[in-house]
């Protein structure tokens, strides 16, 4: 279970990015964040990451604190979670394998392991004819991919994506968000921050609306 | 380390030279260490005896020296046995001595010092004594030279350790910086697996590898030319006569080649530890 209480951040003074955010997000929930650009929805993604640190407030995982998890151990929370960033954060110098690869290897994956699970997720990206390309190589659309497969490859009980479907065309837009209510059927926590009306009112079940830095709805059945 | 060549290569330069000259201090202390050695396991103290020492005086002399415990061996050189000496050594001053009517060599007393030299102090003491016997016009003793070599040898020693200590030094911050270069260049791998659960240790390791890879190799390299250095020095520089032997630089002894290959490596892990932990605590 993912707990906000009271959330504060502010980059520069005196905008809020965000202002009083309390919200549950139960284990296996599937969630979208919407709202206009700027409204704080990648800063809420971070912060839930603790990429970021609020400035006021909260944050509470499975029982943990996580503003209290000393630096040195914060790689424990992160191998729990799966993250798409927005600017996708991909290693232009390393193969499609090598890029996805990387979670698994943190984790101190048998080889044979890793060259499995990276293959099937490739494959059900349909990028594995593209494993030993350089990104650089891909589309923006097939990027994005690649940025997905990391974020999955390792069974995250909890994936975050920021605008995930941003630079996909609307036939794979619809493709990705199925593969992530798949994921989402597996146990999985999913939390997407988007702003395509299409998508989230096709797949939207539970919807947090955010607006200048504020909580202004919930829709939920 | 290949990707970043230009800049790893120069580092390992900088080590090189550091360990270069740690290396040639090393080499001609132990030159000095073995020429103080050989002197100290050759010493004789020559006793120049009076022309007009009867049988009795020399034989005298002769048994103070072998009841004392500093000396394995006494010889007795007569006059004429001085001067063939001599002729042998120094075959081109000949004919000066043959142009001369009389025997100028003094008949002397070769005392050779036991193996285990004693405190210089000590046979100092006794060669005083038997000056001051009937019979002894002279005392020739090399102790001062054995003494001079050794505080050479050290100073040798200490001049190297502290030039190769500023350089070791220098190397260290250069390694470090060079490191932090290499880590700066890979700020955005370094995020993105420190976001996807690395540990800092996963995220150190190959920075520490480069960092004792150059330290090694540049030590390594050190002593490659500083070999080249002392097979070459005496084809370049010919002979020096007397200073030949003072600087005849003989190579490192195992243990010190690989001491200087593990300081290297050692230097490199502390340079690359520094600028990582720098970088992974902001």
């Amino acid at each position: 279970m993912i707990e906000l209480f009271h959330v504060y951040k502010q980059y520069q003074p005196p905008q809020w990015a965000l202002s009083d955010i309390s919200l549950k997000v139960r284990s296996g929930d599937f969630y979208f964040i919407t709202g206009p650009s700027g409204s704080g929805k990648t800063t809420l993604l971070k912060i839930i990451f603790r990429e970021l640190p609020p400035s006021q407030g909260q944050i509470v995982i499975n029982g943990v604190n996580i503003l209290k998890i000393p630096s040195h151990r914060i790689h424990e929370l992160r191998r729990t979670m799966g993250i798409v960033f927005q600017d996708f954060r991909l290693l232009f110098h390393r193969t499609v394998f090598d890029n996805v690869a990387i979670p698994l290897q943190v984790l101190g994956e048998p080889r044979k392991e890793i060259r499995r699970r990276v293959f099937n997720t490739l494959r059900m990206l349909n990028l594995h004819q593209k494993m030993w390309d350089l990104p650089s190589r891909l589309s923006y659309g097939e990027q994005q991919r690649v940025a997905i497969a990391r974020a999955i490859v390792n069974n995250p009980k909890i994936l975050l994506a920021d605008e995930p479907t941003g630079n996909l065309d609307p036939e794979l837009a619809f493709e990705i968000i199925t593969l992530f209510k798949e994921i989402n059927k597996q146990g999985a926590t999913v939390i997407i921050g988007s702003h395509d009306r299409e998508l989230i009112r096709h797949f939207g079940d539970r919807i947090l609306f955010l607006q200048k830095g504020k909580l202004i709805g919930k829709d939920a059945p | 380390m290949w990707q970043y060549r230009a800049r790893n290569i120069f580092s390992v330069t900088i080590i090189c030279l550091s360990f270069l000259i740690v290396g040639v201090f090393l080499s001609l202390s132990n030159n000095l260490q073995h020429i103080a050695r050989e002197l100290s396991t050759n010493m004789v103290v020559t006793f120049f005896l009076d022309k007009a020492a009867t049988a009795a005086e020399i034989k005298n002399i002769e048994q103070k020296v072998l009841a004392s415990p500093l000396f394995s061996g006494v010889k007795v050189v007569g006059a004429e046995e001085a001067r063939d000496r001599f002729q042998k050594n120094f075959p081109d001053l000949k004919d000066i001595l043959a142009s001369l009517k009389i025997n100028p060599f003094p008949p002397s007393l070769e005392a050779r010092l036991k193996d285990m030299a004693p405190a210089s102090r000590e046979v100092a003491n006794f060669v005083q004594d038997v000056r001051r016997m009937k019979g002894v016009e002279d005392v020739q003793f090399n102790q001062d030279w054995v003494d001079k070599m050794q505080s050479l040898s050290r100073l040798a020693k200490a001049v190297g350790f502290f030039l190769g200590g500023i350089l070791m030094l220098a190397s260290f911050f250069i390694i470090s910086n060079v490191i932090k270069l290499n880590v700066i260049a890979r700020k955005n791998e370094i995020e993105i697996l420190r976001l996807v659960g690395a540990t800092n240790v996963f995220i150190r390791i190959p920075f520490l590898f480069e960092g004792i890879a150059m330290g090694m190799m540049g030590s390594m390299v050190s002593l490659v030319f500083l070999l080249l250095a002392i097979k070459l020095f005496p084809v370049y520089v010919g002979s020096l006569g007397v200073l030949q032997q003072l600087l005849n630089f003989r190579y490192l002894s195992l243990f010190q080649a690989l001491g200087l290959v593990a300081a290297g490596g050692g230097i490199g892990c502390l340079g690359s530890l520094s600028s990582v932990s720098k970088f992974l605590k902001t």
